[in-house]
């Protein structure tokens, strides 16, 4: 190879980074766009009614309502469960064909060509995240025709989940590198993210000290879902503030 | 050779490779003949392209994404495979004031518009009796000639004044080109239906505020709010923009988070968000407001005068509505005095504080009195076009603007055509399904089926349309021409412009081009035809409508014509780089004149026979109804029932026991006229006395998604109306419920209820 | 008992000479009921997983229970009788090929529920590690894996523990007739000549064999019950599982042995060789069973509680006052409050009848016990917006019928071609001598029907 070839190749390189994401509770109004945006994003299967009622609906991200006390003190709390990313995954260690498995970024990617499925990383997922396909998708013609090439439509029998919307990642990454340039926060977010219209997702780097979603780690709202399980999840939630009316006499 | 011609030959001598690939059904797609694309994509390479979301009538602009793929086609009547530009996905345009790149969950389901299987393909003729659904495939020129010779021998008998319009609001250029086209045939304006048609505050802004419009919130600077039955976070306005001021009200300024007070009797999607989550009887708001405005003016938290000429419009006013203290008012509406009391000291303590209004409470027969109520509670909080108060969107100064509807749904569809003295000869329908959307007591069906001619330009086949003898369908959104002028959302003038973002899958033709089509096919007989409908194509009349805004300082600049409009559409549109408020309307005897009493609704049906208020309400999912054909729209789940793939009737627990009514219960809803059964969601946030359903779904035609499925909670309404407006009141109806026994269909998504329940037990 | 050898010959190998309307009948009516299985499993090739009442959050149901139940099941045999063997228990010797045989055809039906239950069954070698050429292994951090080994060594165990000891069985059988009959016996005897040195190299082999199986068959229970103790998962995240799940197979094991006994002993007229003191045996071994089984699920139920977990708790009264517990608690009655009485009164428990209307609740029940583990604590895992139900459909039945019925039918496949009973072995307990009986014996003399100790 000549020199300068080789010099040029180790001129640059592209940062790695720590995906992760954080989810503001307080701004987040179940207004669902960020349901949507991701099944228009990867390529998801609408079920049908049958399927949907015996329990095979598949929302990569969902908005979990909850309530507390009783009509009329009653109050609601809405918290959009997507993967975790955990970067000490039960459902990696389980999968008997790395199908699941933890990519050099850290994500929790899915290999869906290697999924036998046997179903088991979805009992492991405390976040119950992880959503089967029970039968063989299929889009009534023409609605095939949405389906986005970047991303790869799933068969029958294996499991799917939120992959952090890889093929942007991949996508920007290919392209700042092609640019030789490393990537700036916020330059790309995955759909929900994009489409969320309170800013209630913001994803980035967490190793960035400077951007926005690792300040946000570290707000003092911030908590993570399960966390006495040691997944170590890469969404942080940020609780509901309060309101005080001394806050802003 | 032209373009077109070499298609053409192309398609008639087949000669085309062949494929050996097979469709879905087996066919072998080789025996499909393949067209010459008629634009060059790079494979693999997405290219985006602005447009503008028509799923909700506040305009956001879109950003489609556009790849190369291959679709089954028509072409000059004949299916064949392309390789063609698809859309695949929708994101919000960054640059557009109304969304900022943001995008609501049914405006990315717009995209399964264009793919819906159950899309009408080509201009149908019907061949069976009317409403069985049986038509036959015609060409454009046959449609289009029947339609014009329909119109013009209608026109010649001296008839013309019996053709309605029928149309929901169209606040762009389409609007414009159907009043001028009704004008010059010598037809009534076009008859506007929707069934939730905002007219009793727009009546109201118009009488405080001299605004015959929605307002916009500027929620982002707003310290309080106190939302009144409005669902502005779901379904009601400007959706997105008012998500987005509401993310950066709680947490958009360090150290400030803003507090948000709901007023309603069944928890929405959006009171699921307040800090104060308030019960109120339905139709009681208005009370609370003046109740509001009652303690901040006798404890001198706020000067009289503040309320203007918003305050004028409430009867005692002046007189510091001593009639309406908390203690007087906390019987009628359901909210303790030293409530109303601790509220009314907060808004006014911590201004800027904005007050919303919108649903349940304009929707009875107080209605204007209640709006009212709010905007003089707004005006007395000096919220009025102030810093995180309400503003007015200015109109872009366009040659043509479309007009604002000045009468309600409800009034211009019954004086129309429903109870119209002159029979109608010819009805013509554009997105509007008022057969679905209206209670049965109005006899829609009935009386469209005596109509001797109707077309529907309608892509769908739902309950209006298939009564239609003529369809003619419509392009998607992503397929035409659009355009849009907000109504609210902004707080400057914004005109959204885009070209098609990809080619037409079906033999379909925009209904302003079909427009300007019988226009100049009926030519002589159209009064001034030349001058009322110069355009040969509705981007023509788009270019001409634009054009002005070059002269104004706005997003776009540029010097010459062409230059202007090529970037006005790649930018999405124009906006303006000022923010004035829009003109006011001048005064007038009418609206001094009107003084109104705040008071207690008047519920149809007696309270012991019919205990239960029913509230009907917009759905997340569906709007008015007429996203049930768009499969993720019928998957997503609601956010508060979890429901997917269903209709309910939601009922607070404690009644539902009294009753021995079980989740998913099959339940009977009966009012004094109607019935109708759909299963019970037994939900936590709603009142014991109220029964509440989403509106949307039970359509009886409308695909095979939407079809047979569920209840329309609509069609058992009272025909009650807001005097003054003549705007239907929805939520006055009562109704009886009882358990019927079997099982209902009830698909959720959502398992437990709580997140740490008290006992383990508890489901 | 007290017979000749000619007379044990006679008796023992008369199911292989004759066969009744009512054999045919009944193979025919279970190879039906497998059909039916066969049928269902099709069904659900075609129309993926989903064919089975499968959803979110229960994505294991019946067919992981039935893998358990069978690997259960299977422990009656190696495990029993190795330890009869280890520890020289006289009355074995007509048990063990009974219940080594449960073994194999247990774990032989419990192999297919794996395969059943995948999501891709036609992709189920991705978990046999092979070299391919892109060089990818399965994980060998997932028990899924260690389940496969742990399966496959005992299934080969135990196989060949049945294997072994049928050798001077299946030349007696060759020895004693003719034709294709003769020249398949002839192999599967692999060269039995009955000399010295195959006697002491089968006995050498059987002492090897009864002692390795034994921590084999409880590492794979072990194994099986790590599936769900090392997942995450409310009501399976527990240390006890490896024991618990083994005294459970053991327990479901017996209980499955003292049913085949007593019908074997019934339908091939074995009333003299399986006798009462046999039932007796085992059913002591029952009630110690049942004790130590109630123990676990007391002392797994006594530290949930009192941690008061609350993820834990909320699967604990699923299942103790929830949607499950009738389950449960007909899962007590049948492990423990039912058989515990009959066992403990010697009584009845001498009594083969009884002693079987003591084993069959327990089947029953350990069938619920394997699915009271698997299906509660994925209804109600972690977050509650997630619960879900769960209902198994008619493809989960029809196969769960066919496992039930493909036991009994590879049983009375089996006693046609092997003798239920080690004829060797039995005679070997009557004699006085065993040291004559492994005297070498000419092979015509075999050929004769008269063998080293009928002499
Ligand atoms: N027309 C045509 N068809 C072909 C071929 C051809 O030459 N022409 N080639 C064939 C061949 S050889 C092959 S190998 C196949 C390839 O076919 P696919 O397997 O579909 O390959 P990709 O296009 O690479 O898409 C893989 C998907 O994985 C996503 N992805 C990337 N990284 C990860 C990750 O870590 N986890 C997950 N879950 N997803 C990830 C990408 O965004 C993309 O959506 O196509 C075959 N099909
Ligand atoms: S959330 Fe679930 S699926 Fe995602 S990485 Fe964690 S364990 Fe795996
Ligand atoms: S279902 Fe697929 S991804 Fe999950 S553990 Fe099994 S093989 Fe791995
Ligand atoms: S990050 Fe991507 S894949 Fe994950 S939920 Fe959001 S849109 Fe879906
Ligand atoms: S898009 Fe944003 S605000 Fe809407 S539900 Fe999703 S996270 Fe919440
Ligand atoms: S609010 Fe939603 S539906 Fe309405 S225009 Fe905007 S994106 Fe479309």
């Amino acid at each position: 190879m000549a020199p300068a070839k080789e010099q040029n190749q180790k001129a640059f390189r592209l940062k790695r980074r720590n995906w992760g994401m954080a989810v503001d509770e307080d701004r987040c109004t179940g207004c669902e766009a960020c349901v949507v945006a991701c099944h228009a994003e990867n390529n998801i299967a609408t079920v049908g009614e049958e399927q949907a009622a015996r329990g095979r609906a598949m929302h990569w991200i969902r908005i979990e309502r909850y309530y507390e006390g009783t009509f009329p003190d009653i109050k609601v709390k809405y918290q959009p469960v997507l993967c975790q990313q955990c970067d000490n995954a039960p459902c990696e260690a389980v999968c008997p064909t790395y199908a699941s498995y933890h990519n050099a970024e850290g994500l929790n990617a899915q290999i869906y060509n290697r999924c036998i499925g046997t179903r088991y990383c979805a009992n492991a997922c405390p976040y119950e995240d992880r959503y089967f396909n029970f039968v063989n998708p299929a889009w009534d013609e023409p609605l095939n025709l949405q389906l986005n090439p970047d991303v790869s439509v799933r068969s029958v029998g294996i499991m799917e989940k939120c992959t952090f919307c890889i093929q942007r990642i991949r996508a920007a990454e290919i392209n700042a590198e092609k640019e030789k340039r490393q990537l700036k926060d916020g330059e790309f977010n995955p759909a929900c993210v994009q489409s969320c219209p309170t800013e209630a997702l913001v994803f980035g780097d967490l190793d960035d000290p400077e951007s926005r979603v690792s300040r946000l780690a570290k707000s003092n709202r911030a908590a993570k879902l399960l966390p006495d399980l040691g997944t170590k999840p890469k969404v942080t939630y940020l609780r509901r503030g309060s309101w005080y009316d001394e806050q802003n006499t | 050779m032209d373009r077109r011609t070499f298609l053409k030959l192309s398609s008639l001598g087949g000669a085309t490779a062949a494929l050996s690939a097979c469709d879905k059904s087996g066919k072998l797609r080789g025996q499909m003949i393949r067209f010459i694309p008629e634009e060059r994509l790079v494979p693999g390479v997405a290219i985006w392209k602005t447009s503008l979301c028509r799923q909700c009538c506040s305009g956001c602009g879109l950003e489609v994404r556009v790849m190369e793929g291959e679709a089954v086609v028509t072409r000059h009547g004949q299916r064949g495979l392309m390789q063609m530009g698809l859309a695949k996905k929708l994101e919000g345009n960054p640059e557009h004031p109304v969304n900022r790149g943001k995008l609501c969950a049914r405006g990315h389901a717009g995209l399964q518009v264009t793919y819906n299987p159950d899309r009408i393909r080509f201009p149908l003729r019907r061949t069976g009796p009317r409403g069985s659904g049986q038509y036959r495939q015609v060409g454009w020129d046959e449609a289009v000639t029947e339609l014009s010779t329909r119109l013009g021998s209608i026109s010649s008998q001296g008839k013309a004044g019996s053709v309605a319009f029928l149309t929901r609001a169209l606040r762009d250029q389409r609007g414009v080109l159907v009043q001028r086209f009704l004008a010059a045939y010598g037809a009534p304006p076009a008859v506007r239906f929707e069934f939730f048609d905002d007219a009793v505050l727009r009546r109201a802004n118009y009488l405080s505020f001299g605004r015959y419009q929605l307002p916009t919130f500027d929620l982002a600077r707003a310290n309080y709010v106190i939302s009144f039955g409005a669902d502005f976070l779901s379904t009601w306005n400007s959706v997105v923009a008012q998500n987005r001021g509401y993310g950066a009200m709680r947490q958009g300024r360090p150290g400030l988070r803003g507090k948000f007070v709901q007023v309603e009797a069944r928890m929405s999607p959006t009171g699921a968000n307040a800090d104060e989550w308030v019960y109120a009887k339905p139709g009681s708001e208005g009370l609370l407001a003046v109740s509001l405005a009652q303690v901040m003016l006798s404890e001198r938290l706020r000067p009289a005068e503040a309320a203007r000429e918003a305050g004028a419009r409430i009867e005692g006013w002046t007189q510091g509505l001593s009639d309406y203290s908390p203690e007087k008012v906390q019987d009628q509406t359901g909210v303790a005095a030293a409530r109303i009391r601790r509220l009314a000291r907060e808004l006014a303590a911590h201004r800027p504080a904005v007050a919303i209004v919108a649903g349940v409470p304009l929707a009875q027969t107080n209605g204007l009195a209640n709006a009212l109520a709010v905007n003089a509670l707004n005006a007395l909080l000096d919220a009025v076009e102030n810093p995180g108060g309400i503003f007015f969107t200015p109109r872009p100064p366009l040659a043509y603007l479309p007009s604002v509807e000045e009468s309600s749904s409800a009034k211009s569809l019954a004086e129309r055509i429903l109870n119209n003295p002159v029979p109608i000869e010819a009805l013509l329908v554009y997105e509007a399904n008022p057969v679905f959307a209206s209670p049965a007591t109005w006899h829609v069906r009935e009386t469209l089926e005596k109509i001797p001619f109707i077309a529907s330009f309608g892509s769908f086949i739902d309950e209006t349309s298939i009564l239609a003898d003529l369809i003619l369908p419509d392009h998607s959104h992503l397929e035409s021409w659009v355009d849009h002028v907000p109504e609210s959302g902004s707080t400057t003038a914004v005109a959204s412009v885009a070209a098609p973002a990809m080619l037409p899958l079906h033999h379909t033709r925009a209904m302003p081009d079909v427009l300007l089509d019988v226009a100049h096919r009926l030519g002589p007989k159209l009064d001034p035809v030349e001058s009322a409908l110069p355009w040969k194509s509705y981007q023509e009349m788009l270019q001409s409508a634009f054009e002005p805004l070059r002269n104004h300082a706005g997003s776009v600049k540029a010097q010459k014509a062409d230059d202007f409009w090529s970037q006005v559409q790649q930018n999405g549109g124009w906006w303006s780089e000022q923010s004035d408020p829009p003109p006011k309307a001048p005064a007038t005897a009418e609206r001094s004149a009107t003084v109104v009493k705040v008071a207690q609704p008047e519920l149809d049906g007696d309270a012991r026979d019919y205990p239960f208020n029913f509230l009907p309400y917009a759905s997340q999912q569906f709007g008015d109804g007429s996203h049930a054909n768009l499969p993720w729209m019928q998957e997503m789940p609601d956010v508060i029932s979890t429901a997917m793939w269903s209709t309910w009737v939601e009922i607070n627990p404690r009644t539902a026991e009294r009753l021995s009514i079980r989740q998913g219960d099959l339940v009977e809803v009966r009012s004094q006229h109607g019935t109708l059964q759909a299963p019970a969601l037994l939900a936590p946030g709603i009142a014991p006395d109220v029964v509440a359903m989403p509106v949307g779904q039970g359509h009886e035609q409308y695909g095979r998604y939407a079809s047979g499925r569920g209840a329309n909670p609509i069609k058992i309404l009272c025909a009650r109306v807001e005097p003054e407006t003549g705007a239907l009141a929805w939520a006055a109806t009562r109704v009886n419920i009882r358990r019927v026994g079997t099982r209902g269909k009830l698909v959720l998504f959502g398992g437990a209820l709580r997140e740490s329940p008290r006992n383990y037990r508890y489901r | 008992m007290n017979k000749t050898p000619e007379q044990i010959n006679e008796e023992l190998l008369l199911p292989l000479n004759s066969t009744s309307w009512r054999y045919y009948l009944a193979v025919a009516a279970l190879g039906m009921l497998v059909l039916v299985g066969f049928y269902a499993w099709g069904y659900q090739l075609d129309h993926g997983i989903g064919a089975s009442g499968l959803d979110r959050p229960v994505f294991w149901g019946v067919y992981i229970t039935d893998f358990v139940f069978w690997i259960g099941i299977s422990h009656a045999g190696t495990l029993i009788s190795a330890i009869l063997r280890v520890s020289n228990a006289e009355w074995r010797r007509p048990v063990t090929r009974c219940a080594e045989a449960i073994t194999v055809f247990s774990l032989l039906i419990a192999a297919t529920f794996p395969v059943i239950h995948l999501g891709r069954p036609w992709l189920f070698f991705w978990l046999i590690p092979y070299p391919s050429e892109r060089g990818i292994w399965p994980q060998f951090r997932s028990p899924l894996l260690w389940d496969f080994f742990a399966l496959n060594t005992y299934l080969i165990g135990s196989f060949s523990f049945l294997l072994l000891p049928s050798f001077p069985d299946f030349a007696l059988v060759r020895d004693r007739s003719e034709g294709w009959r003769r020249r398949l016996y002839g192999i599967l005897s692999l060269g039995w000549r009955g000399t010295p040195k195959q006697w002491h190299r089968l006995e050498m082999a059987m002492r090897i064999m009864a002692v390795a199986i034994i921590p084999v068959a409880v590492s794979v229970h072990t194994i099986v019950s790590w599936d769900f103790a090392m997942a995450l998962v409310p009501g399976w995240h527990s240390t006890i599982f490896g024991p618990y799940f083994v005294a459970g197979a053991i327990f479901s094991g017996i209980a499955a042995l003292i049913i085949v006994m007593a019908c074997v002993r019934k339908l091939l007229h074995l009333e003299e060789y399986l006798e009462p003191i046999h039932f007796d045996h085992l059913g002591k071994l029952l009630l110690a069973m049942s004790l130590i089984w109630f123990y676990f699920v007391f002392a797994e139920s006594l530290t949930t509680w009192y941690g008061n977990q609350p993820s834990e708790m909320t699967v604990f009264w699923l299942t103790r006052s929830g949607s499950f517990s009738p389950l449960f608690w007909m899962m007590v009655i049948c492990n423990a409050i039912i058989p515990v009485p009959i066992l403990s009164i010697k009584r009845l428990r001498s009594k083969i009848g009884w002693t079987v209307l003591a084993s069959i609740p327990i089947v029953i029940g350990m069938w619920l016990e394997r699915f009271l583990i698997v299906v509660p604590s994925l209804e109600q895992n972690r977050l509650p917006y997630a619960y879900g139900t769960y209902t198994p459909s008619w493809v989960e039945i029809g196969i769960t019928v066919a496992s039930f019925a493909a036991m009994p039918l590879l049983y009375l496949l089996f006693v046609k071609a092997v003798p239920i009973i080690s004829i060797w072995e039995l005679k070997l307990g009557q004699h006085e001598k065993p040291a004559e009986v492994a005297a070498p014996v000419p092979a015509e003399e075999i050929v004769q029907g008269a063998t080293a100790s009928g002499r």
